[in-house]
């Protein structure tokens, strides 16, 4: 068993390899770009590093950021997991934080806060619920319909933050109010750890507990080992007595609920200070999905790439504060986020590459191509 | 055995010079060898039978010929001058041309686009359309150009791919496998019309097969590969069947099922003229009942009031040219379609049909046509696909334990003999005997009532398909009753107690097996109904 073993490694060796190959490369084309516009070049990774972690209290800041984007890639899993690729986070997670607001302004308590997550979860669940029921009633594919629904909840949530019975803050005192939800009250919040100077919620604790729960159960129990069969091949799954239609549903549905739950996290833990707004998801839905494919879709590998991300997110905030441009940011967010796209991309061509295996070669069939998810 | 080279020095003299000639060819694809310092020389004006097993490198040889695979040794010399092939564009300049074994034509277009489809310049529809006709007439290959490739049978497919191939007047001629979609009748026109383009226009032919006879009937010289070596060459006149197969299969071959597997029953052993004692299953109940089952597809009916029956340890062949119905039954028996009309029962219980797992959950196993489209999951281990539709047997509490399942993965390994990896390695690093093997397994180890054999053998080697037929006769023996779907005559004469043949999804003929011979057979599949006169024992399937 040497060998295979030695083969990994040396996999593994070459992936760290194009990791650092790709971000250097990102960072010199940023502090390139920087220094074509002007600004002041030499402490890019330095002032991403300090906002990202190294500055007091910006791990934990970091931490809360990587929250939702965890949960959303989890959800990301699952789909992928039944064969189905789930494009419509970001207007999941919108849905998913519109009705975890209308539930935690409107009720109170110790059950508000509870109310709240599993409205958002269900939010979440019915938007891709859409996606789910009109792939299997009409067979419209998932990719463009979780897509377009994207466009759909962002103008419907919208619509919701224009009346006051809806979404919209009715306090009548409040000078400025077009657009805003009412602010969440102290009892709907969720509670912060304080930790060596740093600060982050509880949910923090609970999305890395949510990670390995959904490991275990794609990869240890009978529903997601059918669920599995299904992604790998579905006419196997039919054969084999798994109702497709009801287990994609089912996985579609949960995928949306994840990132509606990730909304409601992002509410209640104060990412837009306890107010839905316009704008709310803030490219979280479509960041987590990069997340799981950065991850190529293990769960647990997540959890560390969230927090790279999250990273990206609060560090670039940070460099914005040295005097960078901010769409120049954005660009050197973005270079940085392709840089650790192109690793796992690369990887899943070169396994393409090694197929067709050895064994289908000898016997002279056809070359049957593995679709690598 | 006799040396390689001895059997062609007397040819050597008088032969002309070879159209192409590939020497030391060697091909590997990670640590497997698929080609090792192979020679081939086609001569003008000859038949070249290459025969082998499957996987003995036939293909990939062929490929390297065609411009597909490139060759990691050796050399490529086409009428006289080194070359090197790129791709097939480069292959069809030389003057090299191939029918492939799955056809490629483009169902929507005519017979004449078809042909001319891949052409670069430009041409005029009449003139192209005539020309096509004419290459068809040239060759007696009897074709109307206008129609539509979808409303083709197999073998008139085949000759569409036969006219676009001599269209563009090949000096080279390959065909790899060409009998396995056809009925014997049309396998005996498409030599005819070999063995005229070989005498009238010197063309050289190579004709790729695994069958013993066909190779033997048709072919001048043949050369014989066995794991990518050649291992014999010589005159086809001076062969006799079993030295081939000796030479083929790497040991002597006396088993029935060996002489079945290589399509040499009249050669070897000879069961298709032996008539075989009768048993009767009368008293036996009837565990799978197919009642009248039609089924449409795309305005297609493809199975039209098909009606079978098996009973418990009685083996019944379903014999039938490829694309008549068999895809579509093993689809039902597999819970994949609903049928339109008629019933499946089984131990007295209707099943209905395309409802997930239920023909699995009603004692169904099958050995699917093809296991990759709906027998196991290839990026799966082997042990998940062991359990596929069992994992809940290993698990507790829905927690499946990875020890029981592993165990329970060895056991069944080591029962059905499945060798190459381990229970955590993937399914799709098996080679194709070894997947089959598990694919039997998880279905045997279900303790089925009824087992569905379609193709079981298809792409197997002769040591793997005797190993299949012994635990198809094995079944049987134990009480279950078994369906055998083949496009293989033989197959079906050497297993089966009763046969049926298959003809656009209805029943054509059923015969008992000791009334069935290949030439009543092969006449019952070219579509001449049973029980009409001469045929004798034939009897009407209602």
């Amino acid at each position: 068993m040497t060998r295979p073993d030695q083969a990994t490694a040396r996999r593994a060796v070459s992936l760290l390899g194009l990791y650092v190959l790709s971000v250097t490369v990102a960072l010199v084309l940023s502090a390139l770009l920087i220094s074509i516009t002007g600004g002041p070049w030499r402490g890019v990774l330095n002032a991403l590093l300090d906002g990202a972690i190294r500055k007091p209290g910006r791990w934990g800041d970091t931490l809360a950021e990587a929250t939702p984007l965890l949960i959303v890639s989890l959800g990301a899993i699952v789909s992928a997991r039944a064969g189905l690729v789930n494009i419509g986070q970001e207007g999941q997670l919108a849905v998913g934080a519109a009705t975890a607001t209308y539930v935690a302004t409107h009720l109170s308590g110790p059950l508000a806060i509870a109310g709240a997550v599993l409205a958002g979860f269900v939010g979440g669940a019915l938007w891709a619920g859409i996606a789910a029921l009109l792939k299997y009633w009409r067979k419209v594919p998932e990719v463009i319909t979780t897509l377009l629904l994207v466009f759909i909840a962002s103008q419907g949530t919208g619509y919701l933050l224009t009346r006051t019975f809806l979404l919209l803050d009715d306090d009548p005192n409040k000078p400025n109010r077009v657009q805003t939800s009412a602010q969440l009250d102290e009892s709907t919040r969720i509670g912060y750890i304080r930790i060596f100077g740093n600060e982050f919620p509880w949910s923090v604790v609970a999305a890395v507990v949510l990670a390995i729960a959904v490991s275990v159960v794609l990869h240890r129990t009978t529903w997601g080992f059918r669920l599995t069969v299904l992604g790998r091949n579905a006419r196997t799954a039919q054969r084999i007595g798994v109702p497709v239609v009801i287990a994609g549903a089912t996985a579609l549905a949960l995928s949306g609920a994840f990132a509606g739950l990730a909304g409601a996290v992002m509410l209640t833990a104060g990412t837009a200070n306890y107010r839905f707004t316009p704008g709310f998801a803030n490219n979280v839905g479509w960041e987590g999905l990069l997340v799981a494919l950065v991850a190529r879709n293990r769960p647990l590998a997540c959890i560390p790439i969230a927090f790279v991300f999250a990273a990206l997110r609060t560090g670039s905030g940070f460099l914005a504060a040295t005097g960078v441009e901010r769409s120049i940011v954005d660009v050197v967010r973005s270079l940085l986020v392709l840089a650790l796209l192109v690793p796992p991309a690369v990887a899943v061509m070169r396994q393409r590459r090694v197929t067709p295996p050895p064994a289908a070669a000898a016997a002279d069939e056809p070359v049957v191509s593995v679709v690598v998810a | 055995m006799s040396h390689p080279d001895d059997a062609l020095q007397g040819a050597g003299a008088t032969a002309p010079a070879p159209a192409v000639q590939l020497s030391s060819i060697t091909k590997r694809y990670g640590p497997v060898t698929a080609c090792a310092d192979v020679d081939l020389e086609l001569v003008p004006g000859e038949i070249h039978g290459v025969l082998g097993e499957n996987g003995a490198g036939k293909s990939t040889l062929m490929k390297i010929l065609i411009g597909l695979v490139q060759p990691d040794e050796g050399t490529i010399t086409v009428a006289g001058s080194e070359t090197v092939i790129h791709d097939p564009q480069t292959a069809a300049d030389l003057g090299v041309g191939m029918v492939h074994q799955h056809l490629s034509l483009v169902e929507s277009l005519t017979v004449w686009e078809n042909v001319l489809l891949g052409d670069h310049r430009r041409f005029d529809r009449r003139a192209a359309r005539d020309q096509v006709a004419a290459t068809a007439e040239h060759y007696g290959l009897a074709i109307d150009p206008d129609s539509q490739v979808s409303d083709l049978s197999a073998g008139l497919r085949q000759r569409v791919e036969l006219i676009k191939c001599l269209r563009r007047d090949p000096r080279i001629l390959i065909l790899d496998e060409p009998t396995s979609v056809l009925t014997p009748a049309e396998s005996e026109q498409l030599f005819a019309t070999l063995r005229d383009v070989v005498a009238r226009e010197q063309r050289a032919v190579a004709l790729v097969s695994h069958k013993l006879a066909e190779v033997l009937h048709a072919t001048d010289t043949v050369t014989i590969m066995r794991q990518g070596r050649v291992v014999e060459r010589s005159r086809t006149s001076g062969a006799t069947p079993s030295s081939l197969a000796r030479a083929m299969v790497g040991r002597e071959v006396s088993l029935r099922t060996s002489a079945a597997a290589l399509g040499a029953t009249d050669e070897l052993g000879n069961p298709a003229t032996t008539p075989v004692a009768a048993r009767s299953f009368d008293d036996r109940p009837e565990v799978l009942r197919i009642d009248r089952a039609r089924l449409v597809r795309g305005g297609v009916t493809v199975l039209d009031d098909l009606s079978i029956r098996v009973r418990a340890g009685e083996i019944v062949g379903v014999a039938g040219v490829e694309g008549n119905g068999q895809r579509e039954l093993g689809d039902v028996l597999s819970s994949l379609v609903a049928l339109d009309d008629g019933s499946v029962t089984v131990d007295g219980t209707v099943v209905r049909t395309g409802r997930a797992g239920a023909m699995a959950r009603a004692g169904v196993a099958i050995i699917p046509e093809d296991r990759h489209d709906s027998g196991c999951v290839l990026t799966m281990s082997i042990a998940d696909n062991l359990l596929l539709d069992r994992i809940d047997t290993v698990a507790r509490g829905g927690l499946i334990s990875r020890a029981e399942q592993r165990r329970v993965a060895l056991e069944l390994m080591r029962e059905f003999e499945v060798q190459g990896a381990g229970p955590d390695s993937l399914f799709g690093s098996l080679s194709g005997g070894n997947q089959q093997r598990v694919v039997l397994a998880r279905e045997m180890s279900s303790k089925p009532k009824v087992l569905i054999a379609a193709q079981p053998t298809r792409g197997l080697d002769v040591g793997a398909i005797e190993y299949m037929s012994g635990r198809l006769r094995a079944a049987a023996e134990s009480g279950i009753a078994v369906l055998l779907v083949s496009t293989e005559l033989e197959e079906i004469l050497d297993l089966s107690d009763r046969i049926i043949v298959l003809t656009r999804g209805k029943v054509m003929g059923e015969l008992q097996r000791s009334e069935a011979t290949s030439e009543l057979l092969g006449l019952l599949l070219g579509g001449i109904a049973a029980g009409t006169d001469s045929t004798g024992g034939a009897h009407d399937p209602s």
